[in-house]
């Protein structure tokens, strides 16, 4: 796949919850092997807008094509990481448990090494045997960011994988995403609130605000008038970012 | 003492035992991991429309109370996604209707009737060879499902989203642990009663969450702790002369507050 082939299609997208309009007439194309950033303030439908990535929720109008195909086709081709895990912290579930459920085609002995190398990766190669429950938030974070790269996708989703987690962490995550983005090509959609994270990380940027702000190179795009546009009275903690 | 255990009524009443004690045991750790633990009794109480169409009818009250629990918990399901109704109120609603439905039709029954009472509080006696049969078949049936789609049961368990994304069925699934849970329920009735069978479906599961580092063991030990709770349960009930299915859940209950104190009494330390 060459960087130029669009890997994520979306035209005309609506989205409306009684009567509600939460995404208006969103069009956008991902290149396959690109960074894209995605922004907006709270309520801006950066969630709806995965979900609808991922075939969790279904527009009112509009299309989505992942590779040409619709998202409930392709969506084990998609590695997501939520920013919250809705999980009963009481149930007792080992991280290596956890893991292995989403390890299922492969031998024991094979799931076992791919759970073993993707904690590597992530930095925490000695909690396979914790209890999902008693993980700190920014371990349990990386935990799902493992369960993301356990089989090659080419799509990783994360929304705002750094919560929770601290300097030193968030600093070996997104070195890591990098790397899946660099080495083996994997196409990135990152939501995040930190201006910095996208202007260094990401290759191109959405801004949404219920419909489409700008997209473009983050350091051409993000604005002033764009962030106001977004932000409102808001908008000044995030203008020392911005030339323009 | 344990001359019983010749008795042809105690060994068909044991033996459904822990056919139905390892279903609940296993179906409970999914019921207690999800809190859906109102479920068993919103289908055992509108099992009793199936046993009473039965009793009217004359046909086996086990088969029609099975059909009856799979669409109850088909309807539950439905509700649930369809509406905005929300687990809990769907479960209350379909269970006292199906109830109340049961008395009605149980109304136009002259005179007095021992199935029916064997079904509301549950007696060993009253467990024949037919129940065994059916008790049986479904009961293979019910653990072949469970031991065939583990895994995917656990994972739409711990995370539904994440089960989606990795191809399982968003709804597939849930249906199946709601029809099995269905099935299990109705096939401990005869045990335990239709008003004190959901108490198995949580107890087992709950003492074993208390002591359990994996899910692996909180499975394994759910299970044989229903087990225990089934067959010691059934012994007092013979030997106290007691109703078994009263016997068997308070044994258990007894057994709950003897962890839960344990338990509290280990994390203070």
């Amino acid at each position: 796949m060459t960087q130029s082939t669009p890997i994520i299609e979306v035209s005309n997208l609506n989205k409306t919850y009684q009567k509600q309009t939460v995404l208006e007439d969103i069009s956008f194309a991902v290149s396959s092997g690109s960074v894209l950033a995605i922004i907006g303030p709270n309520g801006a439908g950066k969630s709806t807008l995965v979900k609808i990535l991922l075939g969790l929720e279904t527009p009112t109008h509009g299309t989505v094509l992942i590779d040409g195909q619709k998202p409930q086709v392709a969506r084990e081709r998609i590695g997501y990481v939520p920013q919250r895990f809705t999980f009963d912290r009481t149930v007792p579930i080992t991280v290596h448990e956890f893991l292995m459920l989403a390890a299922c085609e492969e031998k024991e002995h094979t799931r076992t090494s791919m759970v073993d190398r993707a904690l590597q990766e992530v930095g925490l190669p000695n909690i396979a045997d914790h209890q999902l429950g008693a993980l700190s938030g920014g371990q349990f974070q990386r935990v799902m960011i493992a369960r993301a790269i356990l089989h090659h996708k080419d799509i990783l989703i994360l929304d705002e994988p750094a919560t929770g987690i601290d300097v030193a962490a968030e600093k070996t995550i997104y070195d890591f995403i990098r790397k899946l983005n660099e080495e083996r090509g994997v196409t990135v959609l990152l939501i995040s609130h930190e201006l910095d994270i996208v202007f260094s990380f990401a290759t191109q940027v959405i801004c949404l605000n219920k419909r489409l702000v700008c997209h473009g190179v983050p350091k051409q795009v993000i604005t002033k008038d764009v962030l106001q546009e977004m932000y409102g009275h808001l908008a000044g903690a995030y203008h020392h970012h911005c030339d323009k | 003492m344990f001359d019983f255990l010749a008795l042809p009524f105690m060994q068909r009443a044991l033996l459904a035992g822990i056919i139905t004690a390892v279903l609940v045991g296993w179906v409970g750790v999914y019921v207690v991991s999800r809190r859906m633990s109102f479920i068993g009794e919103g289908i055992a109480n509108a099992s009793l429309t199936g046993v009473a169409l039965a009793l009217l009818a004359g046909w086996a009250p086990l088969p029609v109370a099975i059909l009856v629990s799979l669409l109850t918990a088909a309807a539950i399901f439905i509700i649930e996604r369809r509406t905005v109704i929300a687990s809990d109120a769907a479960v209350g609603i379909l269970c006292t209707s199906g109830l109340a439905l049961g008395v009605i039709l149980l109304r136009f029954f002259q005179g007095y009737q021992p199935e029916l009472v064997s079904f509301l509080f549950g007696n060993i006696l009253s467990i024949k060879i037919s129940d065994l049969v059916v008790t049986e078949v479904f009961g293979v049936i019910v653990f072949l499902l469970l031991a065939f789609f583990t895994r995917q049961l656990t994972f739409m368990t711990i995370d539904p989203e994440g089960g989606y994304l990795h191809g399982l069925s968003r709804w597939g699934y849930d249906l199946l642990l709601y029809s099995v849970t269905a099935v299990t329920v109705v096939l401990s009735i005869k045990l335990l009663g239709v008003i004190l069978v959901s108490a198995l479906l949580v107890i087992p599961s709950s003492i074993s969450k208390l002591f359990s580092s994996s899910f692996r063991s909180f499975r394994r030990n759910g299970i044989l702790l229903s087990v225990v709770i089934v067959v010691f349960g059934l012994f007092l009930s013979y030997w106290l002369n007691l109703p078994s299915g009263a016997t068997i859940v308070l044994f258990g209950a007894t057994l709950f507050a003897l962890a839960s104190a344990a338990h509290l009494f280990i994390r203070n330390q």
